[in-house]
C-alpha cells in the first residue's frame, strides 16, 4: 500500500508538472499518466472506469454537437451583426452589445466556443470601423469567463462541480447568477470609464456598419429555426433535469441527436468538429484523480484541511476562492477543480457540514480566476491566437494590466456574496 | 490550431458573404506533392474531398491552371504523365531556357491582367500586344512541324 502511494503520487506530480509546463500536449501527458495508474496496478481497470464522470463526458460533447450544428446556421453573426446595427456603429455600444451576447451565449455554452463565434465578427467590425480590435476583444474574453460562471453548462469546472455534486442548472443559476451579474456591470463600467478613448469611430465608418446585411449572415434559416429550437428546448430541458430526474448529460446528448437527425448535416463533418482532445483530456484527468482517492492521499488532505481550518466554514470558503482563483489564474483550472472536487467532498464526509458553499467558491474562483493573465483559460489562450493570425499582437503584459485587476475585483466582489449571501 | 482556422474562415465568410457570395465550406484534405527531377523541382498540390471531386494544380517549376477531375485515378494519371514529360524534357539541354520561358509567359500573363484592370489601355495597344502574340503563336506551329516528336504516350492537349 505504501509503495502504491508513493508510485500514485510521483505518477500524479510529474503529469501535472508536464501539463503546467506546456512543452508538451495537455492530453498526451495527461493519457500516459493515466494508464500508467492502470499499468501499475495503482487502480483496477475496472476502477478506472468507475471515476470516469461519463456525465461532463456526455455533457460536453452533447452541448458541442448542438453548437457545431447551430454555427452551420450563421445565427451568431446575424445576432452579431444586427446588435451592431442597432447600436448604429457606435463604438462602445457595439462593445456593450457583443459583451451582453457574449455573457448570454457564454451561460449556456463553454467559453472557448462563445469566444470562437464572437470574435470573427468583432474583427469584421472593428476592421469596419477601422479601429484596432485589441480593446474590443480583451473585454469579450474577460466577459466570457464571467458568463460562463452562471450556469451549470457555461464552464467545464462548473459541469464537472455540478456532475459530482448533484446541484442542477437551477442551483448553480440561483446561487451564481446575480454575482456574475454584479460583476458584469463593474467590468463593463470600468471599461466604459477606463478605456473609452479606445471607442471612437469617424461618422463615415459608422455608416459603412448600417450598410450591412444582417440577412446575409443568414446560410440556411431553415436549419436557423430548427436549432434555435432545439437550444430552447435543451435550455428547458436544463432548466427542468433535476424535477423530471434526468442526468444534464442525458437532456444534451438528446436534443443533440434529435438535432443531428432533423438538421440533415453531415453527422461526420459534425462529428469531426467534436475537440476529442479536450473529451480525452477529461476522462484522463478522472482517472488521474481517481488513482489519488484510492490511495487515500484526498482523504488524508481532507483531513488536514479540516484541521487548518478546524471546520471553520467561512474560512475555508474563503479560502478555497482565494486560492482557487489565483492557481487559476496561471494554471489550467479543470486539473485543479479536478483535484479539488473529491477533496471538498471527503472534507464534508469528515466534517459533517454542508459543503455547498465551498462548491459556489470553488466554480466563482475557478472560472474567474481565469481571467487573470493571457493562459488563466483556453478562451484568452484561443482570442490570442486569433489576433494574431490578424496580424496583431496581444502581449501577456498588456493583458495581465488589464486582467488581473479586473479579475481581483470580480474575486472581491464575490466574497463579500458569499459571505453576506451564500453563508 | 483547428479551432484557430474555423475562427478564421468564418470571418472570411462573413465578408464574403456581405459582399454578395455564396460560400460553400468543405472538409477535405489537401495534398502536397514534391518530385526532384535532376535539379528542378516539380511541386502539385491537389484537394480530395468527399464528394469525389479532385482539384489539381501544378505550382513548380511553373504554375499549371487549376483542373478539375472526377476521380482519383485521373489525378495520378496526370501527374505521372505530366512528370514523366519532365523527366525528358529534363534531359534536353533547352529545360532551363524553356522553364524560363515558361516562367516568362506566367510573369507577362500577370502584368497583362495588371495593365487590364488598372489602366484605360488604347486600342492600337491592345491591338499591338494580340498582333505579337499571333506571332509567337506562329513560332510555336512552326516549330511543331519542324521539331521531332519525342512523346507518344498521349497527344498534346493544345497543340
Amino acid at each position: 500500500m505504501q509503495f502504491h502511494l508513493i508510485l500514485a503520487i510521483g505518477v500524479f506530480f510529474i503529469t501535472y508538472l508536464l501539463i503546467m509546463s506546456e512543452k508538451l500536449n495537455r492530453t498526451a501527458v495527461a493519457m500516459v499518466g493515466a494508464f500508467l495508474m492502470v499499468m501499475l496496478n495503482i487502480e483496477g481497470q475496472e476502477r478506472a472506469l468507475h471515476y470516469i464522470d461519463f456525465n461532463t463526458i456526455g455533457l460536453l460533447i452533447g452541448m458541442m454537437i448542438i453548437v457545431n450544428v447551430m454555427k452551420k446556421s450563421g445565427i451568431f453573426q446575424y445576432v452579431a451583426i444586427k446588435a451592431a446595427k442597432i447600436a448604429k456603429g457606435d463604438p462602445w455600444k457595439i462593445i456593450l452589445y457583443f459583451c451582453v451576447i457574449t455573457a448570454l451565449a457564454s451561460a449556456l455554452l463553454d467559453n472557448v466556443t462563445t469566444v470562437l463565434l464572437i470574435v470573427p465578427v468583432t474583427l469584421v467590425i472593428t476592421d469596419t470601423l477601422e479601429l484596432n480590435p485589441i480593446p474590443f476583444l480583451v473585454p469579450e474574453i474577460l466577459i466570457a469567463n464571467i458568463g460562463g460562471t452562471a450556469t451549470l453548462i457555461g464552464d467545464p469546472p462548473n459541469i464537472m462541480i455540478g456532475s459530482a455534486t448533484g446541484l442542477g442548472f437551477m442551483d448553480f443559476l440561483i446561487a451564481l447568477g446575480p454575482v456574475v451579474v454584479i460583476i458584469f456591470i463593474v467590468t463593463m463600467v470600468i471599461f466604459k470609464y477606463g478605456y473609452r478613448m479606445h471607442y471612437v469611430a469617424t461618422d463615415a465608418n459608422k455608416r459603412k456598419i448600417l450598410k450591412l446585411d444582417e440577412k446575409k449572415a443568414i446560410k440556411d434559416p431553415i436549419l436557423m429555426k430548427k436549432s434555435i429550437l432545439i437550444l430552447l428546448c435543451t435550455v428547458l430541458g436544463f432548466v427542468l433535469h433535476q424535477y423530471l430526474g434526468y442526468e444534464s448529460a442525458t437532456i444534451a446528448l438528446f436534443f443533440a441527436s434529435i438535432l443531428l437527425l432533423i438538421s440533415k448535416c453531415d453527422v461526420e463533418d459534425i462529428f469531426i468538429e467534436i475537440e476529442w482532445a479536450t473529451i480525452f483530456f477529461f476522462i484522463s484527468l478522472f482517472i488521474l484523480v481517481g488513482a489519488l482517492e484510492e490511495v487515500g492521499v484526498m482523504e488524508y488532505l481532507a483531513s488536514k484541511l479540516l484541521e487548518v481550518t478546524e471546520g471553520n466554514m467561512m474560512f475555508t470558503m474563503i479560502v478555497i476562492l482565494w486560492v482557487s482563483a489565483i492557481a487559476s489564474s496561471v494554471l489550467d483550472n479543470i486539473p485543479f477543480v479536478a483535484t479539488m472536487i473529491p477533496l471538498i467532498k471527503n472534507f464534508g464526509a469528515m466534517s459533517g457540514l454542508d459543503v455547498t458553499p465551498l462548491w459556489w467558491a470553488l466554480a466563482l474562483g475557478a472560472c474567474l480566476g481565469g481571467n487573470g493573465t493571457l493562459v488563466g483559460a483556453s478562451a484568452n489562450v484561443i482570442v490570442s491566437g486569433l489576433i494574431a493570425r490578424h496580424g496583431q499582437k496581444l502581449s501577456f503584459g498588456y493583458y495581465l494590466k488589464i486582467g488581473f485587476p479586473l479579475m481581483l475585483v470580480s474575486i472581491v466582489i464575490s466574497t463579500v456574496y458569499l459571505v453576506v449571501f451564500i453563508i | 490550431m483547428r479551432k484557430l482556422m474555423n475562427a478564421e474562415l468564418m470571418e472570411h465568410d462573413i465578408k464574403l458573404r456581405q459582399m454578395g457570395a455564396d460560400v460553400y465550406v468543405i472538409n477535405s484534405k489537401m495534398c502536397f506533392v514534391v518530385f526532384l527531377v535532376g535539379s528542378t523541382e516539380i511541386a502539385y498540390v491537389y484537394n480530395v474531398n468527399k464528394k469525389g471531386r479532385y482539384f489539381l494544380e501544378r505550382i513548380k517549376p511553373y504554375p499549371l491552371a487549376l483542373r478539375e477531375f472526377e476521380r482519383e485515378e485521373d489525378v495520378i494519371e496526370i501527374i505521372e504523365i505530366d512528370l514523366e514529360q519532365f523527366k525528358n524534357a529534363s534531359n534536353s539541354h533547352n529545360i532551363e531556357t524553356f522553364i524560363e520561358i515558361n516562367q516568362n509567359f506566367n510573369l507577362s500573363l500577370r502584368k497583362f491582367e495588371d495593365l487590364f484592370l488598372y489602366f484605360n489601355v488604347p486600342k492600337e495597344t491592345a491591338e499591338a500586344i494580340k498582333s505579337k502574340l499571333g506571332e509567337i503563336d506562329q513560332i510555336i506551329e512552326t516549330a511543331k512541324t519542324s521539331s521531332d516528336r519525342i512523346y507518344f504516350k498521349k497527344n498534346p492537349d493544345n497543340l
